[in-house]
């Protein structure tokens, strides 16, 4: 089980299509940075089947003004959160 | 446990540096050691021992430097991307003839194979990238 740290929006780069062809059932995926921008309701399409597994870093999803508009498919984690999912998986990938 | 953090990111152009330190901190309170952090790339900008952000921002290179200081994280950036960035310590000025050293302890010239050994020695490696 790996845990994906994504820190582009997808409406600003493909990377997340590499992201989902990569990812394995169990896997999460924490959308960081520009990342969150992909958890608003508009945006929140371009990541099917991941629910309970997406999560978005409440920081940055503050910072940008987009805490209100987080989907509800998303779950919304602090630093102290996103320490702890580190914590359940051996591994992180970054992908930017 | 014990981390280890990578930073791909220059200070004041990408979130990476800001992102890697509160990523820092926030496991510090959990009760983890954040054992190291490797500079690369861009990252290296980090440790430009001359940054002299105005004193309303946030001093990156000094928050590094107390992390050093309050935890013992181990400072290590890579000699082959400083050196070509102007990052140079006492000794490496010296060996390419330039006054003045560019960086300084607690950051830690190293090469590239340290971070193969982070990667065995530390539980957990995150990279934090431009």
């Amino acid at each position: 089980m790996l845990l994906h740290l994504l820190n582009r929006a997808p409406s600003s780069s493909s990377v997340h299509q590499d992201v989902l062809r990569t990812m394995g059932e169990e896997d999460g995926l924490m959308l960081i940075e520009d990342g969150v921008f992909g958890a608003v309701s508009a945006q929140v399409q371009h990541f099917p089947g991941l629910e309970g597994r997406l999560f978005a870093l409440r920081e940055d999803l503050e910072s940008r003004g987009l805490a209100g508009r987080c989907d509800s498919r998303v779950i919304i984690v602090d630093m102290d959160g996103f320490v702890a999912l580190t914590e359940e998986v051996q591994r992180t990938v970054s992908w930017f | 446990m014990r981390y280890a953090l990578l930073v791909l990111g220059g200070p004041y152009s990408h979130q990476a540096a800001h992102s890697a330190l509160r990523f820092a901190h926030a496991a510090i309170a959990r009760g983890h050691r954040v054992g190291t952090v490797f500079f690369y790339h861009d990252g290296v900008y980090n440790a430009a021992h001359f940054a002299a952000p105005p004193q309303d921002e946030p001093h990156l290179v000094d928050a590094w430097r107390e992390l050093q200081r309050t935890q013992g994280t181990v400072l290590q950036v890579c000699v082959a991307a400083a050196l070509r960035r102007g990052l140079l310590d006492a000794r490496e000025a010296e060996r390419h003839g330039k006054r003045g050293a560019s960086l300084e302890p607690p950051f830690e010239l190293t090469g590239l194979g340290q971070l193969l050994d982070i990667g065995q020695t530390h539980e957990r490696l995150i990279t934090f990238a431009p």
